[in-house]
Parts: C-alpha cells; sequence; structure tokens
C-alpha cells in the first residue's frame, strides 16, 4: 500500500484503534476456542498474528484467521455485511 | 520523428505531452524533469537536441513506469484479494469498491475493477 494512505487514514497522535479483546494464548495441542467479538472497527495488531477470531457481521460471526499480511486493517474488513445478489431463474 | 524510451513521438508534440503519456508520469512529475533538464514548458519534441533527448531516456529508465507501476497496483489489489478482504472481494467481482450504490451506473468499475488490473 501507498504510505500516504496510510499516514492519511488517522491521525499519528490517536495510534490505532484498540480495543480490549479477551485474547488467550493456548498451548500447541490443546483445542483453540475461537475469540468471539463484534468490535469490527479493532485493528489487527502485530500480536495477534495466529489468532482465531469470531467477526460479527450483523447477523453470524465469520471464522477469520489472522495472518501476517492482515496487520494494520480492521476485524470487520474480514467479515462482508452484504449478501451478493444472484438472479433466481426459478 | 523522435525515440525517447524506444517510443516514437511526432515532432509537433509537446516535451511535457510526451511525457505525459508514459503510465505513472502526471503533469507534475513531467514537469518536474522538464525542471531537471532546463526545458522551456512549451517546448517541442522536435526541437530538443540529441543529449537531452538521451538524458531524458536515462532518466525515464531509472523510475519505475509503465509495466514497473502497473504491478505495484496490481499487487496491492492481489494482496487484498488473497487475504479475503471485502475490497479484495469487490475488485474480484468487478464492483465499486468503496461503498457506492448498484443499482445503475457503475461502468467505470466494471472496466476497471478487477484482480489483474491493467491500468
Amino acid at each position: 500500500m501507498q504510505p500516504t494512505r496510510c499516514l492519511l487514514k488517522r491521525s499519528a497522535w490517536k495510534g490505532p484503534h484498540i480495543v480490549p479483546l479477551p485474547i488467550v494464548r493456548y498451548e500447541p495441542g490443546k483445542k483453540v476456542v475461537p475469540i468471539r467479538t463484534q468490535a469490527r472497527a479493532a485493528t489487527i495488531l502485530p500480536n495477534f498474528v495466529g489468532l482465531k477470531f469470531q467477526v460479527y457481521n450483523g447477523k453470524v460471526y465469520h471464522d477469520v484467521t489472522i495472518t501476517e499480511n492482515m496487520v494494520g486493517h480492521k476485524l470487520g474488513e474480514f467479515s462482508p455485511t452484504r449478501k451478493p445478489f444472484i438472479y433466481n431463474k426459478r | 520523428m523522435v525515440f525517447i524510451l524506444g517510443v516514437n513521438f511526432q515532432e509537433q508534440k509537446l516535451v511535457k505531452k510526451a511525457l505525459e503519456t508514459f503510465y505513472a508520469l502526471g503533469p507534475q512529475k513531467s514537469s518536474r524533469i522538464l525542471a531537471k533538464y532546463s526545458i522551456h514548458p512549451m517546448m517541442k519534441v522536435g526541437s530538443l537536441p540529441q543529449r537531452t533527448i538521451t538524458a531524458l531516456t536515462a532518466e525515464l529508465s531509472s523510475m519505475t513506469i509503465e509495466n514497473d507501476a502497473r504491478k505495484i497496483v496490481q499487487d496491492n489489489i492481489k494482496r487484498l484479494r488473497d487475504i479475503g478482504t471485502v475490497r479484495g472481494r469487490r475488485h474480484a467481482m468487478g464492483l465499486p469498491v468503496r461503498g457506492q450504490k448498484t443499482r445503475n451506473q457503475i461502468q467505470t468499475a466494471r472496466k476497471l475493477n478487477r484482480v489483474e488490473r491493467r491500468g
């Protein structure tokens, strides 16, 4: 992404939009319970990488596994809120 | 006929306009180049000395223009698509990306928005 876009989206003094989320690190081998959240505006921080989230879109919770490329985006960007229109010819 | 970076230009074309035909060179960058090589803004391509043409070609070949610049745009879109964002999806579907209405008049989006964007 162009550096200017990143700079223009939010004032630097505010920092990223951080939402307190109940983040629990599981030992390898144990069953991972995804973090259920409605905080779509929460910025994905570098320490989220590898975690599983369930992000609400107003109706259902979408599973999102955070990878390295997603850092800096918002959680809501990975949970579409609209259903695509498909023409139904009976 | 004058060759700048392998492209043929008519002699009566303005140098500024000739530079702007390259992708990723707009009014601002082209006027900066003109200033750097002390070329008058109304100068025609035909009246350029051979030395300046060589210098211009060398300058342009060191910049990210044409396919390199297109590649940057395509990579950005591809990254959005690969991580599964809504924006990446809208690009793949050829629909408006920034929340515009889609009831009618989305010709520009249909033409431009795709994962392998041309320009």
